[in-house]
């Protein structure tokens, strides 16, 4: 317990000297926020947006933003390193196993996914934007969406060994969820076909359900069966394939 | 009391055989150098006691504990220093010592190892700006931290300066005395006669030769003998002469190969020829003899 709480402390203050990570994970999808209250228009409903106001629209969008630049294109990338480097194989002659250090990453990016929604989630409630009862199962949503992202760069770090190129393909993976999380098209505009994988995809099953919870409508089963099978398969895969050395 | 054996190891990557069965032992408390050419077989010998790598055959055993079967328990005991590892390039010294601290019940003081070993004033460094000197020696304050009863110290102190060298060898004695056991893959003579109380010597796999530095250096034929004769003398009497296995003569100076009693014989025989022997060198032999010897013949 004390070694894991050490890893944890640890991986968090290396993470911190990381300018990419502060500035992609927390800075910039924190300033987004930030500026869009600060803006009047973007907080009024608008009836194209099915009743919900720019700032919320646009929500599910920078949570699945931060959450993939994290968990999809920089934790690939560290624990690639950490192989590479020998870090790994260095943690295997302690009393500590690798895994633990694995634990620790994971619950690492787990913990600021989960801390940098919900400021993407309260925040706007101070200048009267969302409705504070949705907080609660919007966040239980936050936790499955940030699971299945974690569990989808879990698997790009355990079959990608290196991590330059896990970085890369993590890259290329991010943009295309934050392609069906509706970033630079709207979702309501995709046709039928897009629309059904999208909503097969952790990117589009995550705005589904983020969007939906924010608009206060029920949650369908399907976006949350493919963050759970997302989740359940990413995990899978990685603790199968993942190399130590 | 033995506290390292193995017996008959092997262990091969892919077709290629590296270890072709290796016997050792390491008692408790001993400083055990392996030494050995480049791609001997050294480093395989140690990860495979280290539990790093899986042998393809024979018996290890590391205070009692199988390190195939009980990595945990053995993990416990063992401190590693590894050839090839870095760590996390923004970590800082006192950072990782107090990381590796907490994997052990009774750690060291970071404080104290970063003394003994010079990193004091890198304390708060990050590992990317140190010399690598000085990652190695924070590499070995990580393997010494959690107060193994066995150490296994891969290239202990290549590249570091002959001052430092210094300070942790009379380091790593004193923790011998104090009942810690340490295995030592060297290619330094310097280090294994300095710091061995008995090696190994390693060649294409197989143990070659083992006995304590001094041992290994006095096999025979190593003692040299050379001077300047005051009157002309033929190589050919001297080598008629016991215990003389080489003689010969370059520009007036003789120089005679022999066993331990050489130098005597020699010198003997000169006398009772009413020759003066001038600018008279004796060599003792050395471990890096005896090294190439045993390690060219195969």
């Amino acid at each position: 317990m004390k070694a894991t709480a050490a890893l944890f402390r640890n991986e968090f203050r290396l993470l911190l000297r990381n300018p990419a990570v502060v500035i992609w994970t927390i800075l910039i999808p924190t300033a987004a926020i930030v500026v869009m209250c600060l803006i009047p228009g973007a907080r009024q409903p608008l009836p194209n947006f099915g009743g919900l106001s720019v700032i919320e629209a646009y929500q599910p969008t920078l949570i699945v933003f931060a959450a993939t630049m994290l968990a999809l294109q920089m934790m690939p990338m560290f624990i690639g390193q950490y192989r590479e480097l020998g870090f790994l194989r260095r943690l295997q002659t302690t009393p500590t196993h690798p895994r633990d250090l694995l634990a620790a990453i994971l619950a690492l990016v787990l913990v600021i996914s989960l801390v940098v929604g919900l400021v993407l989630l309260t925040f706007p409630l101070l200048f009267g934007v969302g409705v504070a009862g949705r907080l609660a199962l919007q966040s239980l949503l936050l936790i499955l969406v940030a699971a299945s992202f974690l569990a989808v760069g879990s698997m790009l770090a355990a079959v990608i060994p290196n991590p330059r190129v896990a970085s890369g393909v993590g890259a290329a993976v991010a943009a295309i969820m934050w392609f069906f999380a509706g970033m630079w098209f709207p979702r309501a505009l995709f046709p039928g076909w897009l629309a059904t994988i999208s909503d097969w995809t952790p990117g589009g099953a995550a705005a589904s359900v983020l969007g939906g919870a924010a608009a206060g409508q029920t949650i369908g089963a399907q976006p949350l069966l493919a963050l759970g099978l997302w989740t359940l398969v990413g995990f899978v895969i990685a603790t199968r394939s993942f190399r130590w050395v | 009391m033995t506290l390292i054996t193995v017996q008959g190891l092997r262990k091969s990557y892919g077709a290629c055989e590296v270890l072709h069965g290796i016997d050792l032992t390491v008692a408790e408390g001993e400083i055990v150098g392996i030494l050995g050419p480049n791609g001997a077989g050294k480093t395989t010998t140690v990860e495979c006691i280290g539990g790093l790598r899986m042998p393809d055959a024979g018996m290890i055993r590391v205070a009692g504990i199988d390190p195939t079967t009980k990595d945990s328990e053995l993990r416990q005991i063992l401190g590693m220093q590894l050839q090839q590892c870095h760590l996390p390039p923004k970590i800082t010294p006192g950072e990782a010592l107090d990381l590796f601290a907490a994997f052990y019940p009774d750690p060291r003081s970071a404080t104290e190892l970063l003394e003994l070993l010079g990193l004091t004033s890198q304390a708060d460094q990050r590992f990317e700006k140190l010399s690598g000197g000085q990652q190695q020696r924070l590499s070995i304050a990580l393997a010494l931290v959690g107060r193994p009863q066995v150490a296994i110290l891969d290239e202990l102190t290549t590249g570091l300066d002959p001052a430092a060298r210094r300070d942790i060898w009379t380091y790593l004695q004193g923790l011998a005395g104090e009942g810690m056991t340490i295995v030592l893959v060297t290619h330094s003579m310097e280090e294994a006669s300095y710091l061995c109380d008995r090696v190994y010597i390693v060649d294409d796999g197989r143990i070659v030769a083992t006995g304590t530095p001094d041992e290994l250096a006095t096999s025979p034929g190593s003692q040299t003998v050379t001077f300047v004769p005051s009157a002309p003398i033929d190589p050919a009497d001297l080598l008629r002469l016991p215990g003389i296995t080489s003689a010969a003569v370059d520009h007036e100076r003789v120089t005679v190969l022999g066993n331990a009693a050489a130098p005597q014989t020699v010198l003997a025989a000169l006398i009772a020829r009413g020759i003066t022997a001038n600018q008279l060198r004796v060599t003792g032999p050395t471990l890096d003899d005896a090294y190439l010897r045993l390690t060219q013949e195969n």
